[in-house]
C-alpha cells in the first residue's frame, strides 16, 4: 500500500548497503521489536528468541544487496524469522508454552489488566502447530493480510485462511463464557 | 534403601579406580525407529571443533554464557539424545540397555541413582575418572513418556559445573563428603 | 463478536521490546561484521578510455567474486557458530533439567528420611 519511494528508510537501506553503520543501526532498531516478538511468541522463551533474532539480523547484514526497499526488508525479515522458527520447533524438543509464567513479556503490557485473555491466548498458542502459530502471529501481530501471509510462509492461501478461521473459532470458544457476563453486567471478569 | 552418592564421593573413589584407558565417549545408537514414533526429539552432537566454534560465539559479558565458556574449556564432546512420546511405554528399557551396558565397563562409576515414585522418573548419573580428573559424564533419565541420554566427554571441571547453579536451572547438588547418600528405592 | 476478538488479539499481540542489554549487543554484533559487498560503481562517462574501463570492470568483477566468496564463507561460519552456540546452550539446558530431576528425588527422599528419624 505504501509507496516505496516515499519511505524514508529506503535511503537508510541504501546507506547501510554502502556500509554506513548508523544506517544499519537504525534499520536494526526499526525492525528488531517486531522480529523479536515474532521469535518470542513462536519459540516461547526469551533465550531462544534472542538467539534467533540475532541470527536473522546477522543474516540480513549479509543479504542487504539483494533487498530493494525497507518494505522488502520487512517482508524478508518476517519470512526468515517465521521459517527458521518453524524449522527449530520441528527439530527441537517441545517448547512448553504452558510455562509462560516465566515470560512476562510474551504479551503486550497494555493487556496486563486482562489476565484471562492472556491465559486464553497462551493456551491457544500452545495448542497450535508451528505453521498455524506463525499464521496467527503474522496476522494479528504483524497485521499482514492472508495473501501476504501466504507469500511470507510460502503456504497456499486456503491453508492460511483455514488456520485463521480455526484459531478464531478456538478463541471464540474460550472467551465466550467470559464475554457474555461482561456485556450483561458491565463488570470485570471477577 | 539406596541413597544418593554425593558428587565429591568420586574424589574418595578415584585412587582406588583402575586407571586403564577407558573411553568416556559412549556409542549411542541412532534410535531411528524410536525417533519416528517420537513427538519431539533432541539430537545434539558437538565434537571438539563445534565446541570451540560455539565458545567463540558465547558472550563473555553475559554471566550465563561466561559460565558456559568456562565449563566448555577442556571438553571434547557433548552428545544429547532425548525423545518424547505421546503415550507411555512406547520405548522399552531394553532400548536403552545398549547404552547402560557400556556404563558397566571399567572406568565408569555410578554417582547417582534415583528412582522417584512421585515423578516416575529414574535418573542415573555416571562419572569416569582418570588421574583424579573427571573425564566423562553420562546421564540416563527415563520417564514414562520420555528418555534422555547425555554424554559429556573431556576434562569436566566439577567446580565450574557447580558454578552453573542458578543458570539453566542447574540445581545445587549437595557436595557434603561426610554424607554417604544413595538414591531412594522404587 | 469476531471483530471484538480480533481487536483483542491485535492488542494482546502488539510487539514487545527485547531487553535493552540484548538490543545493545545485537546492534554491536550486527554492525561489527563487514557489510554486504558493495556493487561496482559506474565510472563517469568520457573520463576513461574504453579499454581501461573494460579491464577495470573485469578486475573489479574478479575482486568482487573473491570478496563475495569470502564473505559467504564468513557468513556460513557465523551461522555455524551461532547454531553451535545454540546447541551448547540447549544441551546444557537438557542436562540441567535431568540433574534437577535427580536432585528433587534426592531432596524428597532426604526430607522423608529426616522426618522418619525425628519421629522415631
Amino acid at each position: 500500500m505504501n509507496d516505496d519511494s516515499t519511505d524514508p528508510l529506503d535511503e537508510q537501506l541504501a546507506k547501510a548497503r554502502r556500509g554506513e553503520r548508523a544506517a544499519l543501526t537504525l534499520l536494526v532498531q526499526t525492525h528488531q521489536r517486531s522480529i523479536y516478538s515474532l521469535a518470542l511468541r513462536m519459540l516461547g522463551t526469551r533465550d531462544l528468541a534472542e538467539d534467533l533474532t540475532q541470527e536473522v539480523f546477522m543474516q540480513m547484514n549479509g543479504n542487504l544487496s539483494a533487498i530493494d526497499s525497507n518494505r522488502h526488508l520487512g517482508f524478508w525479515l518476517r519470512q526468515v524469522t517465521s521459517n527458521r522458527a518453524i524449522d527449530q520447533l520441528r527439530r527441537r524438543a517441545r517448547v512448553q508454552l504452558t510455562s509462560l509464567d516465566e515470560e512476562p513479556q510474551l504479551f503486550s503490557a497494555e493487556e496486563a489488566s486482562d489476565p484471562l485473555l492472556q491465559r486464553h491466548l497462551r493456551a491457544l498458542l500452545a495448542d497450535l502447530s508451528p505453521p498455524a502459530r506463525a499464521v496467527l502471529l503474522l496476522r494479528y501481530q504483524e497485521d499482514l493480510d492472508p495473501v501476504e501471509i501466504a507469500r511470507t510462509l510460502d503456504m497456499p492461501l486456503n491453508t492460511v485462511k483455514s488456520h485463521l478461521k480455526r484459531s478464531l473459532e478456538s478463541m471464540r470458544e474460550k472467551t465466550a463464557s467470559v464475554m457474555r457476563p461482561m456485556r450483561c453486567e458491565g463488570s470485570s471478569y471477577e | 534403601m539406596r541413597q544418593c552418592i554425593s558428587l565429591w564421593l568420586f574424589a574418595l573413589l578415584a585412587p582406588a579406580l583402575a586407571l586403564a584407558a577407558p573411553n568416556p565417549k559412549l556409542a549411542i545408537p541412532s534410535f531411528s525407529a524410536l525417533a519416528q514414533k517420537a513427538t519431539e526429539s533432541v539430537t545434539i552432537t558437538l565434537d571438539p571443533g563445534l565446541l570451540g566454534l560455539a565458545a567463540k560465539f558465547l558472550d563473555s559479558n553475559d554471566p550465563q554464557e561466561a559460565a558456559t565458556q568456562e565449563v566448555l574449556k577442556g571438553l571434547q564432546g557433548i552428545y544429547v539424545r532425548s525423545y518424547t512420546f505421546d503415550k507411555d511405554s512406547v520405548y522399552q528399557q531394553s532400548d536403552i540397555d545398549a547404552v547402560r551396558s557400556q556404563l558397566a565397563a571399567p572406568g565408569w562409576n555410578r554417582l547417582v541413582e534415583t528412582r522417584s515414585r512421585k515423578t516416575h522418573a529414574d535418573v542415573d548419573i555416571y562419572i569416569m575418572v582418570d588421574h583424579n580428573q573427571a573425564v566423562g559424564l553420562a546421564l540416563i533419565a527415563s520417564e514414562p513418556r520420555q528418555f534422555t541420554i547425555v554424554n559429556i566427554v573431556g576434562a569436566i571441571d566439577l567446580d565450574k559445573l557447580h558454578k552453573l547453579e542458578g543458570q539453566f536451572g542447574v540445581p545445587k547438588l549437595d557436595i557434603d563428603a561426610s554424607k554417604g547418600t544413595q538414591a531412594p528405592s522404587k | 463478536m469476531s471483530e471484538d476478538i480480533e481487536s483483542q488479539m491485535r492488542a494482546a499481540l502488539r510487539a514487545v521490546a527485547p531487553r535493552e542489554e540484548f538490543t545493545q549487543k545485537l546492534v554491536a554484533n550486527v554492525t561489527s561484521r563487514p557489510a554486504a559487498p558493495r556493487r561496482p560503481r559506474r565510472f563517469a562517462a568520457g573520463w576513461r578510455p574504453l579499454a581501461w574501463w573494460f579491464s577495470a570492470s573485469l578486475a573489479a568483477s574478479v575482486v568482487l567474486a573473491v570478496g563475495v566468496h569470502q564473505h559467504l564463507q564468513q557468513q556460513r561460519l557465523q551461522q555455524s557458530g551461532l547454531e553451535a552456540r545454540r546447541e551448547v546452550l540447549e544441551a546444557l539446558r537438557v542436562t540441567s533439567q535431568k540433574l534437577n530431576l535427580a536432585y528433587e528425588a534426592v531432596k524428597s527422599q532426604s526430607t522423608s528420611l529426616t522426618d522418619e528419624q525425628s519421629g522415631a
